[in-house]
């Protein structure tokens, strides 16, 4: 398995072929090359896969050398192999092709063809370096370069007149600023703590030390890579770029803002787990904050009218409950919503860009609807997607949700109730959505007219999605309905990492059952609601708007958070910046530091140049005035 | 016979400073050098004489001659502008550095040191100048004909007008 | 004073320092480009004095007058080039006057 460094260069190598020929070349090479070399390294991933189950441990640890080193320190260039690793490369590479080729489809028109593919292969080599590199700063490289290619994308359509797109790329760029600074702090701390950044090595250090010893740069440690998780998985409070960046065009939202990179900061959790299961502040703070998000970002849905801004703020709100997972030391039921949601966000995103792509970029869900007839493979797989979310019996969603809900009520009760709320909130806005877009009367006759179902590029992945989103069960079905939870048995190598199952978390106990059956019955009422709200159109929803119009205003401006933030970070930085620019950059680096020196050299040069007359008896006497002045110093 | 020669030198020199004729001034020089020439001989160096007369007083001197007369040009020009301080200063600055030369020399103890030992020597002969030259700088001989013929072809490529 | 007359090395030395400043105030006070030139000669010459003034002072030495004939040759160059020079801004400009050639200013 020596040759693993090809899954993430083949991408890279895709990337390279569209940068330097993607403009001349036409369209077919740059789909050739854009989605042929993600198929590679899928297909790659798939082998990979197979060779790790039968490696014994289950897992695969490839070097090639020393990347840097100085002293004592030493980081490798290697790649792990393990069930954490293996299944997200078969997300990203999998789910990634399916979106590669619905562009082929989606991006057919645009003039930046070879540019977007060029991006969405880059981003696809950096995000398999995030999951493969078996070291922190390796992960750490990778983990900066999904956010530059995050910010390529989202500014993709950087001319647009009015600059969207260009300002929310910018913001998701400063928002993890933050975030990665806080990784960076993660990163310097376990060196300090353990004196190496091999990830193996810190987890295996980790495990000796034993659950009794959570000292306080292990705690600092943690919850500074949890805020580099807040800035990457848009958690609050540093989750504001997310719903911007749905600026960029819709299978860029699918893939890197609902499928994988949001989903990196579970990764890392995840890949630490030994390392959080040692710190129970951390724990309670990402359980607190996830549920928290999943609760909040879902009442702001409720009301959005774009239709890809209400999946950006349900996408805030599933990785809440990831988090939710988490921190109720469900690291196999947080990554499971991981691998569930990939499937299933990606479909719904998908799903709707088809409808934009139908009705000639329209994404406003009131001028939509009645596109059921029209669009029959979206709507039914849209609706397949729709009940995986809500957790409707028997889908993926209904596995994974239930299992984080379960493990949430037994750290507590309220996490429980505010993530069941958060469920019935989820359900009402989705049912919403479906509803305004596809049922009742077309409310824009013009637009539906012209509508169409979107050609097989696009249609094929929608159908291969929903599928997956439907199978995602087999990896893992509640205990309590019958199932088993295979996938916390197959991660079991990945989270523990050699050590003993961390002890004193309650696994068990409960009634797993009835908490399942409270949070479905309530969310599906939650959907009736929202169908029947909706389903003759838009005047019920009005006159419940008019009737609490604070609740309402409060709700379309996002809690006024955006607001809040710019009278409180941004215009004070900007005044401050614009007095540092008009006095200390004007006045003192350029009138004294730069002008200054350029006038004084300028007069004194003026000044030496009326010595320079041309005539050469006058520089004769200036020899001999030099002569005359050393004959002084020799008689003297 | 020093004071003479000595006198002849410095009289030429000075009379072709102070010529406002051109071709006059260029003869004083001639005078000056012969002057040079019978230094040299006093020194014991007819070698060096001879070579004074033939190259410079007959070779230099005479082409500086026929350029004057190929310009046309006897009289100095009128000046464009008067320059009284470049006049002044250069007067002061001579007078200054000829004292100031002459009386190191006086002082120079070396210099007095290295008078009193000499003793009557033998001429120079053409023989002891040509051993040496071309024994100890032969190189110097081949590099200072390649400079006289690259200054040659220089003086050529100037003057031509159209090469 | 009488002893720079009689024909010592001290002598010959202030003949050519004379000499040199004699040259020295040619070139500064003539504008005239082939006076200037002559100063030049002159204050080559001078060195040519001091030069074999002191190889007789030194026992007779023959590097003085090898050294002699170099100056004498590279004499020779210099009038070649300068001359033609001259020839050159006479045809040029119409003056051989060094105060008139000034556009090497700025």
């Amino acid at each position: 398995m020596h040759s693993a460094w090809l899954i993430p260069v083949l991408p890279l190598l895709g990337f390279l072929l569209n940068l330097l020929f993607g403009k001349r070349a036409g369209k077919a090479f740059v789909s050739a090359a854009g989605v042929g070399s993600v198929a590679l390294a899928f297909v790659l991933s798939v082998v990979a896969f197979k060779v790790m189950l039968a490696a014994p441990g289950h897992r695969l640890e490839i070097g090639y050398g020393e990347w840097m080193g100085a002293g004592a320190f030493s980081v490798p260039l290697g790649f792990v192999i393990d069930p954490l690793s293996g299944l997200m490369m078969l997300v990203i590479t999998g789910i990634g092709f399916l979106i590669h080729l619905y562009s082929v489809g989606y991006m057919g028109e645009d003039k930046g063809y070879g540019r977007y593919f060029a991006y969405l292969n880059l981003f696809v080599f950096f995000m398999l370096l995030l999951v493969m590199g078996s070291s922190l700063p390796l992960l750490f490289v990778g983990w900066e370069g999904v956010g530059l290619c995050s910010y390529l994308l989202i500014g993709f359509d950087y001319d647009l007149p009015d600059d969207v797109p260009a300002q929310a790329g910018l913001k998701a760029f400063l928002y993890n600023r933050v975030g990665d600074l806080g990784v960076l702090m993660g990163m310097l701390a376990l060196f300090a703590a353990f004196g190496t950044l091999t990830i193996g090595d810190i987890l295996v250090k980790a495990g000796h030390l034993g659950p009794q010893l959570g000292f306080g740069l292990l705690t600092f440690a943690t919850l500074m890579f949890f805020v580099g998780c807040t800035g990457k998985s848009a958690q609050l409070p540093l989750y504001l770029w997310l719903p911007d960046a749905m600026a960029g065009p819709t299978p860029v939202s699918a893939l890197i803002h609902a499928a994988t990179m949001v989903t990196s900061g579970v990764y890392l959790i995840v890949r630490m787990a030994p390392l959080f299961q040692l710190t129970p502040l951390t724990m309670d703070v990402i359980a607190w904050v996830g549920a928290a998000t999943a609760l909040f970002a879902a009442t702001i849905a409720i009301v959005q009218t774009d239709i890809k801004k209400v999946l950006a703020y349900s996408t805030v709100s599933q990785l809440g409950y990831m988090f939710l997972g988490l921190g109720s030391a469900g690291f196999a039921a947080g990554f499971f919503h991981v691998f569930t949601h990939a499937w299933f966000k990606a479909l719904l995103f998908l799903g709707a860009g088809s409808v934009i792509h139908a009705l000639h970029h329209e994404q406003d869900l009131l001028k939509m609807g009645g596109l059921w007839k029209k669009m029959p493979v979206t709507g039914w797989t849209m609706l397949i997607a729709t009940a995986c979310i809500i957790g409707f019996p028997g889908t993926s969603g209904f596995a994974s949700k239930d299992e984080i809900l379960y493990l949430a009520s037994l750290k507590s009760p309220v996490l429980y109730w505010m993530g069941v709320a958060g469920a019935c909130c989820t359900a009402f806005y989705m049912l919403r959505l479906f509803t305004l877009a596809f049922l009742g009367e077309p409310r824009d006759a013009h637009a539906h007219e012209h509508a169409h179902e979107s050609p097989a590029t696009m249609t094929v992945p929608l159908v291969v999605l929903a599928i997956g989103a439907l199978g995602a069960t087999a990896f893992g079905w509640p205990a309590a309905f019958g199932g088993s939870f295979r996938i916390e048995a197959f991660l079991e190598p990945s989270v523990s990492y050699g050590a003993a199952a961390a002890e004193g978390v309650v696994r068990h106990g409960g009634n797993p059952a009835l908490m399942a059956a409270i949070s479905t019955a309530l969310a599906l009422g939650f959907a009736w609601w929202g169908w029947s709200s909706y389903k003759g159109g838009l005047a019920l929803a009005e006159a419940r708007a008019a009737k609490w119009p604070f609740l309402h205003r409060l709700l379309a401006n996002k809690y006024f958070v955006d607001e809040g933030v710019d009278a409180a970070l941004v215009r004070p930085l900007r005044w401050f910046g614009n007095l540092l620019w008009k006095l200390f950059d004007v006045i003192v680096i350029d009138g004294i530091g730069v002008n200054l020196p350029a006038a004084l050299t300028r007069v004194s040069g003026d000044f030496i140049a009326l010595l320079q007359t041309g005539r050469v008896r006058n520089y004769v006497l200036t020899m001999g005035l030099g002569a005359l002045l050393l004959l002084y110093v020799f008689l003297k | 016979m020093f004071a003479v020669f000595a006198l002849i030198t410095l009289l030429g020199a000075v009379l072709m400073l102070l010529q406002k004729n051109v071709i006059q001034a260029g003869l004083c020089l001639a005078l000056s050098f012969l002057g040079v020439a019978g230094l040299f001989v006093l020194l014991g160096n007819p070698v060096a004489g001879a070579l004074q007369v033939i190259v410079y007083a007959g070779a230099i001197l005479i082409l500086v001659l026929f350029v004057i007369m190929l310009l046309n040009h006897h009289e100095e020009e009128p000046a464009e502008r008067a320059r009284p301080l470049q006049r002044w200063a250069s007067v002061v600055l001579s007078a200054l550095l000829g004292a100031g030369a002459l009386a190191l020399v006086l002082a120079s103890p070396g210099l007095q040191a290295l008078g009193a030992a000499g003793t009557p020597v033998e001429p120079m002969t053409l023989e002891r100048v040509g051993t040496v030259l071309f024994r100890d700088h032969l190189l110097a001989v081949e590099t200072v004909g390649l400079l006289l013929l690259a200054a040659m072809v220089g003086a050529v490529a100037l003057v031509k007008k159209e090469l | 004073m009488a002893h720079l007359l009689s024909g010592g090395l001290q002598g010959y030395v202030a003949v050519a320092l004379l000499l040199f400043v004699i040259g020295l105030a040619t070139v500064l006070l003539r504008r005239t480009l082939l006076m200037q030139f002559m100063g030049m000669e002159l204050m080559l010459n001078a060195a040519n004095v001091a030069l074999l003034a002191f190889a007789r002072w030194r026992g007779g030495d023959v590097q003085g007058t090898v050294t002699y004939l170099m100056i004498i040759a590279v004499a020779a160059c210099e009038a070649a080039v300068g001359l033609a020079l001259v020839i050159g801004l006479h045809r040029m400009r119409g003056t051989t006057d060094a105060d008139r050639t000034a556009s090497l200013k700025q």
